[in-house]
């Protein structure tokens, strides 16, 4: 099968194409998991999808990835206008031990990757165990290692800390000077004292709050007072 | 008094034991009586003493028949110990004395309980004087030894005999068939203990045990074994479960164990070496016990030939020698042939449910001649009982023991597999041999062939069998594959033996399949694939075998049998090894037809072919042998046979440089390239693609000339730096990709050709990875995942890059590096909670300076150093004092897990910028530009050591990796530790003694060279009249009372607790001979007064004396002088081994 370059066509081409490949993917998804399924079953189907056109792609990134190195000139989609895409899709074989994915619509940290084959002669599937990052929930999934997973953007944020309120709030301290106070302190036990007795003790205080799909948490916490 | 108030707890904890009706409570009664006694054993008077032992002794006899077996063996346990505890305590006579009536009981004079009773207090007897399984006491190391050669001296062989006699006592009542059980318990008893005093190990030298061999007993008792064996076999043949009974066992056991009998046993004087075999010395005692008639004895001069390795044996010279051994094993061969003949109706039994022990047995005695003889001599072993060799017979069974393991009935069959693998270690011995102890007659290598077909036969049917089954092995995979493949060798090794017929019935087999799927290709058939695919995969992997080894590490060459078979072949169209070959690349390059790959080349498949491949390619595709061959043959056999020749040259020719060596290698390429783009998401198979075939194809340089020159090869190179296809790839996969494709720049003539290659290829990288790091809108958009995996794919390109560095290479990756030097940091910035990213990028530079710091040049080198302490300082401001907190405890741990992957990249680092002090390759260096790389790492140092904790060193490869850091700056930069802050140097010292504790050699040996180098460099400098360490040697203000004293002090006393008390390695002793010194020198009073203490402590008088004179040898002995030379360090190091030899014998309690 040819490998020719794929910059060569027009972006606008590209994306379309993208776009059936992603229907495509989908119900090669649906035939995946019905048991029926033997690869032999379907052996023309697969013709229609070139080679060049596997998994990275349904990306606005990638897009602008395969752009640049054909010399054009792009920009990342910025936060604002792209209505805060709160996940990602990447291909399920490119996700190692430790990254993030989506199981059953929450974010998790993935902890163990095993892979199989569906019937000897098929194709792979990846098996995750993941763990939910802000319940700590054990969840799994599995997954054809050639379909896409949603992978969640995990941001980690750092915030002086200022006060603790009686309700059980922070009172946290943004780059731009402004105050951010909607974010409640963890409940667990073990938690909780760690972040309050520091600031009991007057030590100045910077907590890491680590936020994705629309959830919020502080998740780490560290001591800069002077030296 | 306090005697009496002992003897009452006897009294009384005896009590229970003769009345009580609860049998745990006459147990727990006897160890408290061990216990007690001896603990209290020096209270007691000699009478005591003998009389407790005979007290036991006849508790054991007297209910020798009662129920609760356990009891009685706790007892006679305790009778042991109390034996061994008062060895030396007895006079001769009185140990007679004792034994007297154990020998009485053995010899049956009281009834057959009182029998097995006796034999089983002998067992304990003997395992308790064995070191291995013998109880603590409380005594020194020397008391056990003492007992081990007194035993062996005076008792052992008479104790074997009594076991005999008992044995024969009882036989003829078994054999005819008058015995009751515990008859026969008796017999197996004894026989189980003859078995042991087989295995005791043997110390003692041959010369000394002249004389109690040279009193050898009635002759023959093996024979007597076997035909007794084989007499009560045929009693009880109907009855399936007598094989697995006691005396069965124990019977095959002995008879098993005398045919892995080696040494001079044999008259002869030739030394027959096995490495299951008895050590020399072993058989040299039993030479006369066990009868056999050596007139002609003498001990082979300097003992045993400790020169020859030990799995190699002698070829015994046809004649006198040697023959004794070719009857004794003949002997054995005669018994143990019935276990395994025919063996279709033995596997035919054991189906029905009949005991598999018995044909286990026996191949395990075959095993041990094989290991034995060499592989002409183990085929003629046969011949004079039946009408065909050995061989003949080895293969007939495997033959059925292949047929019962493919079945995998998991129920029943589990023996099958037990039985396969001795089968095939069996091959593996007598046909991994070399030279002239591999020959084979021409009917082993017909029935080599025969067994190779059915092999095959049998496992393609269980492949098309299996082909529709699930993986389910997957959750095993590595280990279920190396265990595989070791089977697979062992199948090899009997086709390679017959190689004339089994290569091409391969090749029949493999075109017939390749064929049917053609036919149904060209024909259009329906027809489900899946059975001849598996078949074809499981194919491919013997055949991969059978043509190649597997050459971990080593230069692979075509397998010896290969290449002087088929020696009428001189065309290269009929050589049946290329045949094979070029049907299986001509079926691979059908992968590259998109519609017969869609159809046909599963992943599995594919797997296999890609496998193939590379260890093809590794050992045919433009062989070294193959330009030089001709000169190397002709010189060396010339006049010889003219055919072996010119088929060796055929074979190593037809891929060769100057044939079609290219176009196979542009196929491979091409199909690499298949499988990297279309099979998304198939991790295992483009890993084999990655890790196994394009490494392999740029292992040897004249490979390489041919494949840049090649337009598939730069397709290959194009893709991955200008294209995203390759992108979708694992991004650990894509690190080895850019490796590999870095490494052909070797191959250029030109160094600048070279670099250019290297700069097209990954320029377009580092221009990606700059371009992202100088965005305006980067805060907004770095966080996105995608951009995240974008950013990991590049930096693990960059790192396969660097990994590849070669002196040709070096200067573009230098360039590489630099241009992504400022990006780096700000990545680093800006990831600095994605510890994913983090670490890659410490990665990336451990790997970078790695390979590019010894080529550099004095400003070059202050670019990359500048460069890492900016790296070492934003990571260190990021993570010092940081907790994470997770609900999740699994969270949590990897988050740990984390921290600790990035600090032992930061150690990697700072040990390989301090390399450049020790390898430095760069032309021209400026003193004034040059960085003091001491300085660097002082700096590194006061960063890294606060996140170091003692928790992170108890992960293994951290810890190793930060003492050998440690170390060598200690060795090599005393100065600039010495000039660390207080906090930094105790923050080390603290460490360090951690370390001396620690349980792994490498890290105290690690840790001990440290101390030395500290503790040299104080007394040095105090010699020359400066401070040396200092105030920093003197307390630190710490509350810790271990520091109060110098830290030097400290180490002293550590370190001589350590060799006294503890249970020191002697593997050690060179290093902490280095660090002692030193410290004794710097410490003088302090050791004075520590070695009274010692002394004081001491109660024993005798004991105190030894060890005064080894201390006073240790400091005195041999010139010691009051330097750090070589040489006083040489002789201090001998004096120390002396010492620790001298003082373990008495110091260490056992």
């Amino acid at each position: 099968m040819s490998t020719k370059p794929y910059p060569d066509l027009p972006l606008g081409f590209c994306c379309e194409y993208l776009l059936h490949f992603s229907l495509l993917l989908l119900c090669l998804h649906d035939q995946v998991r019905n048991p029926g399924f033997h690869f032999p079953i379907l052996p023309s189907f697969h013709l229609d999808v070139p080679a060049s056109c596997s998994p990275i792609v349904i990306s606005s990134f990638s897009v602008v990835a395969a752009a640049i190195m054909s010399d054009e000139e792009h920009h990342f989609e910025s936060k604002a206008d792209a209505g805060a895409s709160k996940t990602y899709p990447q291909q399920a074989g490119t996700i190692r031990k430790n990254g993030y994915i989506v199981i059953k619509n929450r974010p998790c940290k993935v902890v163990e990757v095993s892979t199989s084959k569906t019937g000897k002669h098929g194709h792979a599937k990846c098996h995750f165990v993941a763990i939910d990052i802000f319940n700590a929930k054990k969840l799994e999934d599995i997954v054809p290692s050639s379909h896409n997973c949603d992978v969640p953007h995990v941001t980690r944020t750092d915030y002086q800390l200022i006060d603790i309120s009686e309700d059980g709030f922070v009172s946290l301290l943004t780059e731009n000077g402004n105050t951010k106070d909607d974010l409640r302190l963890p409940t667990d036990e073990t938690l909780l004292p760690q972040i309050k007795d520091g600031f009991a003790e007057g030590k100045d205080l910077v907590v890491t709050v680590m936020s994705a799909m629309g959830e919020e948490q502080i998740c780490a916490l560290k001591d800069i007072g002077p030296k | 008094m306090m005697l009496g108030m002992v003897l009452q707890y006897w009294c009384f904890s005896l009590y229970p034991s003769e009345n009580s009706e609860v049998p745990n409570a006459r147990f727990q009664a006897a160890g408290a009586i061990g216990d007690a006694a001896i603990r209290e054993w020096g209270m007691l008077t000699n009478e005591n003493r003998k009389s407790l032992i005979l007290f036991c002794l006849h508790y054991v006899m007297e209910h020798a028949s009662a129920a609760d077996a356990y009891v009685q063996l706790k007892v006679s346990a305790v009778a042991a110990q109390l034996v061994k505890r008062g060895w030396f305590d007895f006079i001769e006579a009185e140990k007679i004395g004792i034994l007297i009536e154990v020998k009485k009981a053995i010899l049956g004079l009281h009834g057959s309980d009182v029998q097995s009773a006796g034999i089983s207090f002998l067992e304990s007897l003997v395992s308790e004087f064995s070191p291995g399984t013998s109880t603590a006491m409380g005594l020194p190391k020397d008391y056990h030894e003492q007992c081990h050669s007194s035993m062996e001296l005076n008792y052992l062989k008479e104790f074997y005999c009594w076991a005999k006699s008992a044995a024969l006592n009882v036989a003829d009542k078994i054999v005819s068939c008058y015995a009751n059980i515990s008859e026969e318990k008796v017999c197996s008893r004894a026989l189980r203990f003859m078995f042991q005093v087989l295995n005791w190990n043997f110390k003692s030298s041959p010369s000394a045990l002249d004389n109690s061999s040279s009193k050898s007993n009635s002759g023959g008792h093996m024979l007597w074994l076997l035909n007794f064996y084989a007499i009560v076999r045929q009693k009880h043949s109907s009855d399936m479960l007598w094989f697995d009974s006691p005396l069965a066992v124990s019977a095959r056991q002995l008879i098993v164990q005398l045919c892995s009998l080696t040494g001079t046993i044999f008259p002869s004087g030739i030394l027959l070496y096995g490495h299951q075999g008895m050590q020399y010395r072993t058989v040299s005692v039993f030479r006369g016990w066990l009868g056999m008639h050596c007139s002609t004895f003498r001990p082979v001069t300097g003992g045993p030939r400790t020169g020859m390795p030990s799995d190699r044996y002698v070829l015994p010279v046809p004649g006198d020698d040697g023959e004794m051994q070719i009857k004794h094993l003949t002997q054995i061969l005669s018994a143990v042939i019935e276990w395994v003949e025919p063996p279709n109706i033995i596997s035919g039994a054991l189906r029905s449910g009949r005991s598999e022990s018995e044909m286990i047995d026996g191949f395990h005695a075959l095993l041990s001649m094989a290991t034995l003889t060499s592989t002409m001599l183990f085929d003629n072993l046969l011949r004079s009982l039946r009408p065909f060799g050995t061989i003949h017979l080895l293969a007939t069974l495997t033959c059925e023991v292949v047929k019962t393991y493919v079945i995998k009935n998991d129920d029943e069959q589990t023996w099958s597999s037990e039985a396969l693998d001795i089968m095939l270690e069996i091959w593996t011995v007598i046909l991994g041999r070399s030279g002239n102890d591999m020959k084979i007659s021409a009917e082993g290598i017909s029935s080599a062939s025969n067994l190779f077909n059915t092999i095959v036969e049998s496992h393609l049917k269980a492949a098309a069998e299996s082909a529709f089954e699930d993986d389910s092995e997957a959750d095993y995979f590595h280990v279920s594959v190396s265990r595989r493949d070791e089977t697979l060798y062992a199948y090899a090794l009997i086709a390679r033996a017959a190689v004339e017929t089994t290569v091409p019935f391969l090749t029949r087999l493999f075109s017939e399949r390749f064929a049917l799927l053609s036919q149904v290709w060209t024909n259009n058939e329906r027809m489900d694939p899946t059975q001849t695919l598996e078949e074809l995969y499981w194919l491919l992997l013997i055949t991969g075998h059978v043509l190649t080894d597997s050459g971990e590490g080593e230069t692979v060459l075509v397998p010896e049998a290969i290449q002087d078979g088929f020696s009428g072949v001189t065309e290269e169209l009929q050589h049946p090894v290329i045949v094979l070959s070029w049907s299986i690349i001509s079926f691979a390059k059908q992968s590259l037809d998109p519609k017969m790959r869609n159809a046909y080349f599963s992943p599995r498949l594919m797997e296999a072919v890609i496998w193939f491949l590379a260890r093809w390619v590794d050992t045919y595709l433009m062989p070294i042998d193959a330009a030089k061959g001709q000169l190397g043959i002709s010189g060396h056999d010339e006049g010889l046979q003219q055919h072996p020749q010119s088929s060796k040259k055929v074979l190593l020719s037809f891929s060769g440089q100057h044939s079609q060596g290219e176009i196979i290698l542009d196929t491979i390429i091409r199909i690499s390239m298949t499988t990297l783009t279309s099979y998304p998401g198939e991790n295992e198979l483009q890993a084999l693609t990655c890790w196994k075939l394009l490494v392999v194809l740029v292992r040897r340089r004249h490979v390489c000339i041919h494949l840049v020159a090649l337009e598939s090869w730069r397709d290959l190179a194009r893709a991955f730096a200008n294209e995203r296809t390759l992108f979708s790839l694992n991004a650990r996969l894509q690190r080895s990709l850019a490796e590999t494709l870095v490494c052909a720049a070797s191959s250029f003539k030109d160094l600048e050709t070279s670099n250019q290659y290297v700069r097209d290829l990954m320029g377009p990288m580092t221009a990606y990875l700059v371009d992202i790091s100088s965005r305006n809108d980067l805060k907004a958009v770095a966080q996105q995942a995608d951009a995240i995996y974008m950013v990991s794919c590049l930096l693990e390109r960059l790192r396969g890059a660097s990994r590849a560095t070669q002196p040709r290479t070096q200067k573009s990756i230098f360039e590489m590096g630099c241009a992504v030097m400022n990006s780096l940091l700000t990545l680093l910035e800006l990831y600095k909670n994605q510890s994913t990213v983090v670490y890659l990028i410490l990665k990336f530079v451990v790997d970078f300076v790695e390979g590019e710091v010894a080529f550099l040049s004095a400003k070059e080198t202050s670019i990359l150093v500048n460069f890492c302490l900016q790296l070492l300082r934003i990571y260190s401001s990021h993570n010092i004092g940081k907790i994470s907190l997770s609900l999740s405890t699994s969270l949590q741990s990897e988050a740990q897990t984390e921290k600790y992957k990035d600090l032992r990249a930061l150690l990697q680092l700072l040990t390989n910028i301090c390399s450049k002090d020790l390898v430095d390759f760069s032309s021209f260096s400026n003193e004034a530009e040059s960085t003091d790389i001491a300085e660097v790492i002082y700096v590194g140092l006061h960063i890294v050591t606060p996140l170091i904790s003692l928790e992170l060193l108890k992960y293994p490869k951290l810890s190793c990796d930060y003492f050998a850091l440690i170390s060598h700056l200690l060795e090599v930069y005393p100065e600039k530790v010495a000039q660390l802050n207080k906090e930094a140097f105790d923050h080390i010292v603290r460490t360090l003694d951690f370390g001396v504790c620690h349980q792994d050699v490498d890290i105290v040996d690690k840790c001990l060279r440290a101390v030395n180098a500290l503790a040299s460099y104080h007394y040095k400098e105090k010699i020359a009249g400066k401070e040396g360490l200092g105030a920093k040697a003197m307390s630190s203000e710490e509350s810790n009372s271990e520091f109060q004293q110098s830290i030097l002090s400290y180490f002293l006393r550590l370190l001589i607790q350590l060799l006294l008390y503890q249970d020191f390695r002697m593997e050690l002793a060179g290093s902490a001979a280095d660090a002692l010194l030193p410290l004794v020198l710097c410490e003088q009073d302090l050791y004075q007064r520590l070695v009274q203490e010692i002394l004081e402590k001491q109660s024993n008088p005798a004991i105190k004396t030894r060890l005064a004179s080894a201390f006073n040898a240790l400091t005195s002995t041999n010139q010691l002088s009051s330097s750090l030379d070589r040489n006083n360090r040489f002789r201090f190091r001998k004096n120390l081994q002396v010492f620790l030899i001298e003082v373990s014998g008495f110091m260490r309690i056992i």
